[in-house]
């Protein structure tokens, strides 16, 4: 049993109430929410969370990587976009302040040198990935990390380093390079 | 611009460009490598001229 707060199509709003303590939030008949005071499920759930999410990856256009250089990481292909445009030229601009989870990866088929994915915040290092060495298989480098942004100017990207002494390049694939977020908690 | 900067600077051959002091940077916008960062405590950012005449 459950009261019910229900945003009709037809008749407006519909309240039912009785005592169980819980409540349920409709939308057209549909439950978007229900909040219970007691037992495992205490807490608020949400059926429905229309949260910007991503994911990017590289499929026909590889990166560069020059000798120990920094180097932003470009995507030309998305499994899925959420985010109504907050991800352009490669880059995360979330237009909805609060905190983001963010992970990517870089993969190349190096045999030397060393190899680190970051995860940069307007343009400078914000949290470094897993530092990896080129080898017979190649080596893929992960980086994950929960970022503040405030909804307007902090954007968000991936850079890749490496230092075999001469020019690498990424690898193309949805599970070998890629970028992707979602939207955590509200500030 | 790491050639340049070893023609330039040769003792930086064997610098750790990870550590953060010195950042070669590449925005892959078609610009190519740029310093973003130099905090070297000794050798001093090199200038446009001289990173010019490196030929590199």
């Amino acid at each position: 049993m459950t009261s019910l707060i229900n945003a009709s199509n037809s008749a407006g709003v519909i309240i039912t109430s009785d005592t169980s303590g819980n409540l349920a939030i409709q939308s057209g008949g549909n439950t978007v929410a229900t909040i219970t005071a007691t037992g495992a499920n205490a807490g608020i759930q949400v059926a429905s969370w229309a949260a910007p999410a991503f994911s990017y990856y590289q499929n026909g256009s590889t990166t560069s990587l020059p000798n120990v250089s920094f180097t932003k990481i470009t995507f030309d292909a998305s499994d899925f976009d959420t985010t109504g445009g907050m991800f352009t030229s490669s880059r995360f601009t979330p237009t909805i302040a609060g905190y983001y989870q963010i992970s990517g990866a870089i993969l190349t088929s190096a045999t030397s040198g060393q190899y680190f994915s970051d995860i940069y915040k307007n343009g400078t290092a914000f949290k470094r990935g897993s530092m990896v060495v080129g080898g017979t298989s190649g080596c893929q480098s992960n980086v994950s990390a929960l970022v503040y942004c405030n909804g307007s100017s902090d954007y968000i990207e991936l850079y890749a380093y490496q230092n075999s002494g001469s020019t690498q390049t990424t690898a193309t694939g949805t599970s070998f390079t890629y970028l992707q977020g979602v939207f955590v908690r509200s500030a | 611009m790491y050639e340049k900067l070893i023609k330039i600077y040769p003792e930086l051959a064997n610098f750790n460009f990870a550590s953060g002091v010195i950042i070669i940077q590449n925005d892959s916008d078609g610009r190519g490598d740029y310093i973003a960062k130099w905090e070297h405590p000794t050798l001093p950012e090199p200038t446009a001229e001289q990173l010019a005449a490196t030929g590199a």
